[in-house]
């Protein structure tokens, strides 16, 4: 069967798949690494490579960047607080409706889904007008709340999922024992999650650090956004300062893509987990 | 393809609202979502609903002829994208089950689109087709004496398959994985079998990998219809909805109303577009929630 | 070890929710501040010095925000529609597209109180652009302060005219020949070189404010009537009619006979900058000299070599020129088509006992001019005594000297003075959809003047 196939024929598919996958990763790597006089001569390596816009970078010394490493930390601090709380949100939620079997828990579950399934492009300006009403327009808390209730249906969705797999004979043993529910909670459930609890934690942390739109909807001043937010500022420089902008993106891209690497083997299994099991 | 213990005895007995009760810490462990939904899902859906009501913004709306526009774009962008990614996928997950190890290497290189933030590679694409000093156009002149390139972005047809090209790039690998994972859950031993048969591979994927993941094609293509409905970047980023309003859609429409001074429009455009979203969305919400049998 | 798990958990929760609530905690009184982000550094180094001022004064905290400008307007406009605006918006698009609006629906502060005592310190036309109808009240007044002013000019390579064989004295003064030239003579001389260059840089992106603008300089060559001075439209009168037509002819002609980029169909507002900067093209129009002042701030920016400095000098003062449009199809002048920059105070602001004082500060000399010049040039004066500074007047700096001479001619102002609607026909760029009807989708101009009529109507009749 598929191992008899010529080596020769595989290589033959996988040259024009790497080459899609890699040309525009490559391209942003090469634009910043170029100096600015070569930003738009479309070279396929500058000629004159240079590492002086990742100086200019990290010493914030382009008129673009003077919030480069508030932003960076405000990208960070976003991403933390939706992955944690997002957690703390979801594993509660999920542990409600699979183990304790709260009253109404399936329509819950129906509710957050159908939250998750409609497009969040399509929820952002009603959401913006409620982050309005509320008056937290322009702050941070803003965009951490949009992003839990942005990441948390699918987080329920994929724990509670998983919690339905655990035997109910633990939950009963522990009751024999006496413990109450908070006891079993931390010291049966969390434990066992663990897995889950990873890939769901950088789900919403990723998401987060990810985020444009809403970013660029609900904050405003330079020093509060995120760095997505503050590479979008880019365009509207006169001078195309292209290289910057990529090297910036660079350092933007490195910590998700690392994340995802190294947890690599929970991300595949959490995240498809449910797609392919239902 | 595993059935959960849906109908299996509750671990408490049925308890009342008492302290320290199952169904006390039930309510007390959803309260937070239950908040977080209603202030953040609820409530602002239920106010734009309430600023929709307004006739006036319809009558506007269906005025507006870019908004005939960014509905048809947005149907063409569904169908196309939609089936031509999962196609493509498909095929794709066939090559990355095959057992070498290089093959493994490039599985790694291959999720690099899915793992890297959308912003910084849409916009490496965006300088990399622009017409005059982009990468490609520029080297197609250096390379072929090809003055005037493809008009990647400048052509309203291009620009918005280019669109298509760049949410394909961005979206692919995460469906080649749920397909690669769905194949390598087909027992090994069905191919065997049927190698022994003498079964063409054509054969073996019309009788043994097409039967085992049709039903999970069908839900990628439903999750990816409702996600490809709400890809704001991959048109925003790279065309800005440009030329002449000629490539936005849906979900980049409320901020060119935002942007025109009419937010109004922005929300009847989204509540139009409910009939749309809605059926997908109930469908996907009975298949999802059915918990565990494949 | 679950033990350990929940400790982690809490502390990384209680360390998140303390770093992202711990922002807006003091108590100081403040007042929020929206303004565009310039092109150049010294554009905000002049901005933060007037604002470090007020606060050493008043000691009261500017929030300041600075946007790119696009994104100026979009926040802007959310943030009004969502009952949260800051308490002074000032970005460089907003009297295009807003202003007069948000005056009609009542979005604005009334500020004659702090106009009418400085009301001399204008020049007329600049302040009259400002005094706006409330469509509830029916009643005029100042909404908005004028701040800074632009219009057209030309800016070219002096250099890439000489290499394609020309010199300055060869470029016509007539209008059709002085597109020809730059269309086909320069274009061509630099084609035969080898180079893959445009002689033009013709803005036609619909989200382009330079597109509106550069389109409306050409209506005025062709002297299209488009609203009257009541602010009824007139543009389906006939002659009228005829007119924009054959403005929107020489309009697109330009980008069919292929003598600009084709992707100025895309162009933003800095886009047409950046394709000259490039050597992309030989020539723009631009409503500012803002292409010639970013080389003055190069040649001034530390963070650059000295190399890089000395070339930036060489272009400001030999290479690059700025210069006024040709004389109109008819053999008149053709008018300085001006567009006066307006800041505001909100009506739903927090804190417009502040916001007054702010723009009152704002408005002093001492404190708008260093403003304005710190722009280098790329905006002009509203005040009496703003352009009357050596600055502009000394003739020194080869630029604004012609700046100075277009303003000091006269100006004309934009349909939208008289009817405030036309700010939302700029915002949807009826003129650029018009053209882009004609060059992508390939129909008569007769036809897409007609549907431009339309529209228009719809949106403002």
């Amino acid at each position: 069967m598929i191992r008899r196939l010529d080596e020769a024929k595989l290589i033959l598919i996988a040259l024009p798949v790497m080459l899609w996958t890699l040309l525009p990763i490559y391209h942003l790597f090469v634009l910043s690494i170029s100096p600015q006089d070569a930003v738009l001569a479309g070279d396929l390596w500058p000629a004159r490579p240079t590492l002086q816009n990742f100086a200019l970078v990290f010493g914030q010394k382009h008129y673009y960047l003077t919030n480069f490493w508030r932003q960076l930390a405000n990208s960070f601090v976003i991403a933390v607080a939706t992955g944690v709380l997002t957690l703390v949100v979801a594993t509660c939620a999920a542990f409600a409706i699979s183990r304790l079997r709260v009253r109404a828990g399936r329509t819950i579950m129906n509710m957050a889904l159908a939250t998750y399934l409609i497009p969040a492009a399509f929820l952002a300006i009603p959401m913006y007008k409620g982050m309005g009403n509320y008056g937290l327009l322009n702050t941070r808390t803003a965009l951490v709340l949009a992003m839990i209730a942005l990441a948390s249906p699918y987080a329920i969705w994929v724990l509670k999922q998983a919690s339905d797999k655990l035997p109910r004979e633990l939950d009963e043993a522990a009751m024999m024992d006496g413990a109450t529910p908070l006891q079993l909670f931390r010291l049966v459930y969390l434990p066992l999650m663990k897995p889950s609890l990873v890939a769901i934690g950088i789900y919403a942390l990723l998401l987060a650090w990810n985020e444009y739109l809403y970013a660029f909807l609900l904050l405003s001043s330079e020093r509060e956004v995120p760095l997505a937010v503050g590479l979008g500022l880019f365009l509207g420089a006169d001078d195309a300062p292209w290289n910057l902008l990529m090297a910036t993106g660079l350092i933007y891209a490195v910590p998700p893509a690392a994340i995802y690497y190294v947890f690599r083997k929970h991300m595949v299994s959490g995240i498809t987990a449910g797609a392919v099991k239902s | 393809m595993s059935v959960t213990t849906l109908g299996s005895a509750p671990a408490y007995a049925p308890g009342r609202s008492r302290p320290g009760g199952r169904a006390y810490w039930g309510a007390l462990m959803l309260a937070p979502y239950l908040l977080v939904f209603l202030g953040l899902v609820l409530y602002p859906v239920a106010y734009g609903l309430y600023l929709g009501l307004d006739t006036q913004s319809y009558r506007k709306l269906f005025q507006d002829p870019i908004f005939y526009r960014t509905a048809v774009n947005t149907i063409l962008f569904l169908t196309i994208a939609v089936n031509l990614k999962l196609a493509i996928a498909l095929a794709l997950s066939g090559f990355f089950v095959v057992d070498r190890a290089w093959v493994r290497v490039l599985l790694v290189l291959f999720i690099l689109p899915w793992a890297v933030p959308s912003i910084p590679t849409i916009l490496s694409f965006r300088v990399m087709l622009n017409p005059e000093n982009g990468m490609i156009n520029q080297q197609l002149f250096r390379l072929f004496g090809i003055f005037d390139g493809p008009p990647w972005l400048t052509d309203p047809r291009l620009a918005f398959a280019s669109a298509i090209m760049v949410h394909i790039w961005k979206s692919l690998p995460f469906w080649t994985l749920i397909l690669v994972t769905g194949r390598l859950a087909i027992a090994k031993d069905l191919y065997e079998a049927a190698s022994v048969d003498g079964a063409s591979r054509w054969q073996q994927f019309r009788h043994i990998t097409w039967p085992s993941l049709a039903n999970l094609y069908l839900t990628s293509t439903i999750l990816s219809m409702i996600w490809t409905l709400g890809d704001f970047n991959s048109v925003y980023l790279l065309t800005g909805g440009g030329p002449a309003d000629q490539t936005q859609v849906l979900a980049t429409l409320g901020i060119r109303y935002m942007r025109n001074n009419s937010l109004d429009l922005g929300i009847a455009s989204i509540i139009v577009a409910m009939p749309l979203v809605l059926p997908l969305v109930f469908v996907m919400v009975k298949r999802l929630s059915k918990g565990g049998e494949a | 070890m679950p033990t350990n798990a929940i400790r982690s958990i809490a502390f990384g929760f209680a360390s998140a929710a303390g770093l992202v609530l711990a922002g807006p905690v003091a108590a100081q009184e403040t007042l929020t501040v929206w303004f565009t982000k310039g092109f150049y550094k010294g554009e905000d180094d002049a901005l933060l010095q007037m604002i470090d001022k007020f606060q050493k004064a008043t000691g009261v905290k500017v929030d300041l925000s600075l946007y790119s400008t696009e994104d100026c307007v979009t926040k802007s406009v959310g943030a009004v529609e969502a009952g949260t605006p800051p308490d002074v918006g000032y970005c460089t698009t907003y009297d295009f597209r807003t202003t007069g609006q948000w005056a009609w629906e009542g979005k604005l502060e009334d500020v004659t109180d702090v106009i009418e005592p400085l009301k001399e310190n204008f020049q007329p036309q600049a302040l009259a652009t400002t005094y706006l109808m409330h469509g509830k009240t029916g009643k005029k007044a100042y909404y908005a302060f004028p701040v800074e002013q632009q219009t057209m000019h030309i800016t070219y390579w002096k250099d890439m005219l000489e290499e394609a064989g020309f010199k300055e004295g060869d470029i016509p003064a007539t209008w059709d020949a002085y597109w020809d030239f730059w269309c086909d003579k320069v274009q061509g001389g630099l084609r035969a070189k080898g180079k893959r260059v445009f002689g033009i840089g013709h803005p036609l992106g619909v989200a382009a404010s330079d597109t509106f603008y550069s389109f409306l300089t050409f209506a005025n060559a062709y002297d299209v009537k488009i609203v009257d001075d009541r602010g009824r439209v007139i543009l389906d009168q006939p002659a009228n009619r005829e007119a924009m037509i054959k403005a929107v002819k020489a309009y697109a002609a330009i980008f069919q006979r292929g003598c600009t980029p084709p992707s100025s169909v895309n162009w933003l507002d800095p886009d047409n900058n950046v394709n000259f900067h490039n050597r992309t093209t030989a020539m723009t129009h631009n409503a500012t000299i803002s292409i010639a002042a970013k080389h003055l701030d190069d040649m001034n920016n530390p963070a650059l070599t000295a190399e890089q400095r000395e070339q930036a000098k060489k272009n400001y003062y030999e290479n690059i020129r700025t210069a006024y449009f040709p004389k109109k199809p008819d053999g008149g002048t053709l008018p300085n088509l001006a567009a006066v920059k307006t800041a505001v105070i909100f009506a739903d602001a927090k804190n417009k006992k502040r916001a007054r004082e702010f723009m009152a500060f704002m408005m002093k000399d001492e404190n708008l001019k260093p403003f304005v010049e710190g722009s280098v040039g790329r905006w002009y004066p509203v005040t009496v005594s703003g352009a009357q500074s050596p600055f502009w007047t000394d003739g020194k700096d080869p630029h604004r000297a012609v700046v100075h001479k277009q303003f000091s001619d006269g100006t004309i102002p934009f349909p939208f003075v008289y009817n405030y609607k036309f700010t939302a026909v700029n915002a949807e760029n009826v003129w650029a959809k018009a053209i882009n009807r004609i060059i992508q989708d390939k129909v008569a101009p007769e036809q897409a003047v007609d549907e431009m009529i339309v529209r228009i109507k719809q949106i403002a009749g």
